[in-house]
């Protein structure tokens, strides 16, 4: 199926569609510095439209699903021998094994299935902070990459979290779906502090079915990250993890006497900034970084950082180069 | 260190107090802090912990900078006290240099050469004593010539005394030893260490040199107890007022000079003949006040013009008189006489008394106009004169000259028994005998019979010599004299001026309320003398015996017609003028400059008084140029100031403000680095 051509034009009806939108987004009296009116405007959207096209070049199979799922279930594959065991269906076990060695192997094969992607979308209050907001950054990235996903045939839903999941998004597939993820993106409502492993608990208990979960923090989460992501991946969950910081975040520019307050927790602290502070910070945010970003390596997790500078579209395709979100 | 404390210290103890105080409630309390909102305090709370450690040397770094600005501030208080190195603040002395700035000090016998005057020999001492004074002696340098005058107030800044010392210049009047010690003692008293050092060449005079007391003056001490002096004290009060109270000062005398040969002229003048005014007469006196013999030509000169030349041989400390009679012609009016050396003679080392000014007394022949019916009285009186050409004229002939316009200009007009409604211009001057009615140049108030001159006016030229008591008059004219205008009543009856004089810008008026018919003043001797001393008087020649005047005293000067003028300009024989004001028609001012003086009286743009008076040195103290290498002050004989060279004096202050500006910018520096933050 040409289709390119077809969703180019659909694209252009759709964003006909989401001009008016945008127009009454506009109407709105002017907001603050969390203005989301447009996060996702035309320019936008020819982003998305490349991207996809872009990561189309690297998909393999075009089957019941454009991506596979590494599931042992029903497909016509063959993937692997295991040990019977009692109460196993008879009609997998491969007589010819059992022929040649005596033993009784059960063949399995790979489920093929469309993939489920989860965005686990931090909405925290610490998200609220930078230039661009951390948050805007984040939503355009979970909005491109739900668009790269709605637009290979695979379920995609977001969920908010900070303190614990918020409203969330519906798994859903179709690319005709992403201006209800962009009416759903602008419309989380930010508050609250991290608590990731909190957050996951509750993503697991209410999400039964298995999926790549890319989760979009900057994980500054007083508890920790390793529990949080453990969480996914010992209930068979993939994550995939995005981390956003905002550059004054690495290099804060302010010195003397000052009273640091934390957004999400509220605590302050007197301190005086020196230059041999900063630094020492600087030294403590790498090191929080690394172990982040170390973790993650032990764990076969792919990790991303970037800064909001960095054009998301950028960061989009970074991460087709590197995989883990396209296969 | 020292300090010279400017300001009161415990003034900057107070202030230092403060400020340390404000400075370290500034530190203690606690600046309002920004309030910065970060994503993630957790990770700043670590690093936070990490630096606890070090968290007590981040204190120190505050204090340092507190530190730091403490000591801007005990700097700067520091340097308000002006600190300076060098000498101990317990030999802190008070001293002033009393200078000889005196006529004698211009000698040229200073040096090795002797080619240096006296003057700089005295600055060269002076400075050298300047170099080695201690820091914390306050110096106060005061000028001695013929007043005193105080250069500076007390103060230790070397280098402005020095720039002050070598402005100073000899004068041309002789030395006021007893104005200078008193205005020292006077500066000096109530200070600790006082002490005067005298720098001169010891020419001063007897009187004033015995005019002192070392004793405190008994009136002082009493004064002390009570405020009441005792009767037996009275008496000697006035004298002890008189002289200087050196009581708990110590004075020493530093010489300068070596020479004392010197031939000089201590008086020269000149005057006119009262019986011939056309001729005059010159004398002058000379002096050796050397060791040797001397020989000298006198030299006369009437303007530039040589009148006479004589050659003097004086034996040391003979005077020599000279009067020379029937001197006459020529139309110079400045006299002058200058001793000049001979062949095979050492030329003087003391020029300024080789050379001396007198003024010949204006005097020209005056045309007069006498306006009467024939009178032999007056006609005869007038006829004594050989130096005034009169005219006679009836009123009527006056008049009708005066309706054709046919009077040529005269000095003096004479109207007796005749008051006229029109006169001639000014400035010819007028004389009345007898004047009535409207015209009469003072106002007239009635008629005395019989009455007799009871008051002569005794400062008058016009009354000068005069007895009138017992002259007789049939009636008198009574005036009304205002003072306020400048009028003054020459005569009175009891109380009535019966004869007025004035004037009226350059003219004169006089008026006498008699006339010449029902009296016996014309039999008298001094019907006469008051014809020549009025017309003397409008001659202005009522200064005639005063033509020369003495360097270093305040001349008084009177000048005719300076009414409603309050000053007027004196110009020195070197061109420069100053002020001198003038106070009922006289003009005063120092006179501190051998030569010719003119002054010069203007009221509106006019000039209404001129004078031309000579200044002579003509003082043998100061021409004695012998110089005292011991003083006797008091009795007592002076020391040699003894000055030991001290450490370089160095003010700090400037140092210290520097430091203190430096200690600014490191803790500029630091803040704003954030190393003391």
């Amino acid at each position: 199926m040409p289709f390119s051509r077809t969703s180019s034009n659909v694209f252009q009806s759709l964003c006909k569609r989401d001009e008016h939108l945008l127009v009454a987004r506009v109407k709105k009296p002017p907001a603050s510095a969390d203005d989301r009116s447009s996060l996702f405007d035309e320019q936008f959207l020819k982003k998305l439209e490349y991207l996809h096209m872009v990561s189309r070049k690297t998909f393999v199979g075009q089957n019941r699903a454009d991506r596979r799922m590494r599931k042992i279930g029903s497909g016509i594959e063959f993937a692997d021998h295991r040990k019977y065991s009692t109460g196993d269906d008879f009609r997998y076990i491969d007589w010819n094994v059992y022929g040649r060695i005596d033993k009784l192997l059960l063949r399995l094969f790979e489920e093929e299935e469309d993939l489920h992607i989860y965005i686990l979308l931090d909405a925290s209050k610490s998200m609220l902070i930078g230039d661009p907001i951390k948050l805007h950054y984040a939503m355009q990235m979970a909005a491109a990459l739900t668009y790269i996903g709605l637009a290979n045939l695979d379920r995609v839903g977001i969920v908010p979290f900070s303190e614990s999941l918020q409203t969330s998004l519906p798994v859903a597939r179709g690319k005709q779906r992403i201006f209800k993820v962009f009416d759903f993106l602008r419309g989380i409502e930010a508050g609250g502090s991290t608590k990731l492993e909190a957050a996951t608990q509750s993503f697991i208990h209410r999400y039964k079915r298995k999926g790549l979960v890319v989760i979009i923090s900057d994980f500054y989460d007083p508890g920790g990250f390793e529990e949080g992501i453990n969480s996914l991946r010992y209930n068979g969950f993939e994550p995939f993890v995005l981390q956003i910081y905002d550059e004054q975040e690495v290099n804060p520019n302010f010195h003397g006497d000052l009273t640091l307050v934390d957004c999400e927790t509220g605590v302050a602290k007197e301190i005086t900034v020196t230059k041999s502070l900063i630094e020492a910070y600087k030294r403590e945010h790498e090191k929080y970084c690394g172990e982040l970003s170390d973790f993650c390596s032990q764990k076969h997790i792919p990790y991303f950082r970037t800064h909001t500078k960095i054009a998301f579209d950028q960061l989009v395709l970074k991460i087709f180069r590197l995989g883990g979100f396209l296969k | 260190m020292n300090f010279l404390a400017p300001i009161s210290p415990s003034l900057v103890a107070k202030v230092a107090a403060l400020s340390a105080a404000l400075l370290i409630i500034a530190y203690i309390l606690k600046m309002r802090r920004r309030s910065f909102e970060v994503p993630f305090s957790t990770l700043w709370q670590r690093v936070l912990k990490e630096k606890e450690a070090t968290s007590l040397w981040r204190h120190l770094k505050r204090l340092l900078s507190l530190l730091l600005l403490l000591t801007m501030l005990a700097g700067l208080l520091l340097a308000s006290l002006d600190p300076v190195t060098g000498g101990s603040r317990e030999a802190a002395r008070s001293i002033v240099f009393i200078v000889d700035t005196s006529a004698s000090m211009k000698t040229l016998d200073a040096g090795d050469d002797g080619t240096q005057t006296r003057m700089a020999a005295a600055i060269s001492k002076v400075d050298s004593y300047l170099a080695s004074l201690r820091s914390d002696d306050a110096i106060m340098i005061m000028r001695m010539d013929g007043r005193a005058t105080p250069l500076s107030r007390f103060h230790g800044d070397i280098p402005k005394h020095r720039k002050l010392l070598k402005a100073l210049i000899a004068s041309d009047t002789p030395a006021d030893l007893h104005a200078s010690l008193s205005a020292a003692a006077d500066a000096l008293r109530w200070r600790k260490n006082p002490l005067i050092v005298l720098v001169g060449d010891g020419a001063y005079s007897e009187e004033s040199l015995a005019n002192v007391s070392w004793k405190e003056q008994p009136f002082k001490e009493q004064s002390k107890q009570s405020p009441q002096i005792s009767p037996q004290l009275k008496g000697a009060t006035n004298t002890l007022l008189a002289s200087v109270d050196l009581s708990g000062i110590e004075v020493r005398y530093a010489p300068v000079g070596h020479t004392g040969d010197n031939v000089g002229i201590i008086s020269f003048n000149v005057r006119r003949y009262i019986s011939n005014k056309l001729n005059y007469e010159v004398y002058i006196e000379v002096h050796n006040f050397g060791h040797e013999p001397a020989t000298r030509r006198l030299v006369l000169y009437s303007g530039a013009s040589e009148i006479d030349v004589r050659e003097l041989h004086l034996a040391p400390g003979q005077t020599l008189a000279r009067i020379y009679p029937d001197l006459g012609g020529g139309n110079e009016s400045v006299l002058r006489a200058r001793i000049e050396s001979v062949a095979n003679s050492q030329d003087d080392a003391f020029a300024l008394d080789d050379e001396a000014w007198a003024l010949i007394p204006e005097s020209k022949r005056q045309k007069v106009l006498l306006v009467s019916e024939d009178n032999l009285y007056i006609e005869g009186a007038l006829l004594i004169f050989d130096y005034i050409d009169v005219d006679k004229l009836s009123p009527s002939e006056y008049e009708k000259a005066l309706d054709v316009g046919s009077l040529p200009p005269y000095d003096s007009v004479i109207y007796h028994a005749y008051t006229p409604d029109r006169v001639l211009p000014a400035p010819t001057h007028l004389l009345y005998f007898a004047p009535e009615g409207p015209h009469s140049p003072f106002k007239t108030i009635g008629t005395l019979e019989r009455g007799r001159i009871t008051f002569v006016s005794p400062t008058h030229p016009i009354t000068r010599w005069l007895e009138m008591s017992d002259v007789n008059f049939d009636s008198l004219t009574g005036f009304r004299v205002d003072e306020s205008l400048g009028e003054v009543a020459l005569f009175k009856s009891i109380r009535t001026p019966i004869a007025a004089a004035k004037k009226e810008g350059r003219r004169k008026v006089a008026a006498f309320g008699f006339g010449l018919k029902g009296t016996d003043i014309m039999l008298r001797v001094a019907f006469p003398l008051l014809m020549v001393n009025t017309l003397d008087w409008f001659a202005g020649s009522d200064s005639d015996l005063i033509t020369t005047y003495a360097t270093g005293h305040t001349i008084r000067v009177p000048l005719d017609g300076t009414y409603g003028v309050s000053e007027a300009v004196v110009s020195d024989p070197s061109g420069k003028t100053h002020k001198a004001p003038i106070r009922d028609g006289y003009a005063s001012f120092f006179a501190d400059t051998v030569g010719v003086h003119t002054l010069v009286a203007s009221k509106e743009g006019q000039e209404v008084a001129r004078i031309v008076l000579a200044c002579n040195l003509s003082n043998p103290t100061e021409s004695d140029i012998e110089p005292s290498t011991k003083l006797l002050l008091g009795g007592q004989e002076l020391a040699a100031p003894a000055f030991v060279a001290s450490p370089v004096r160095q003010s700090l202050w400037t140092y210290l403000c520097f430091m203190v500006l430096l200690l600014l910018i490191v803790e500029w520096y630091t803040f704003n680095r954030r190393i003391t933050v």
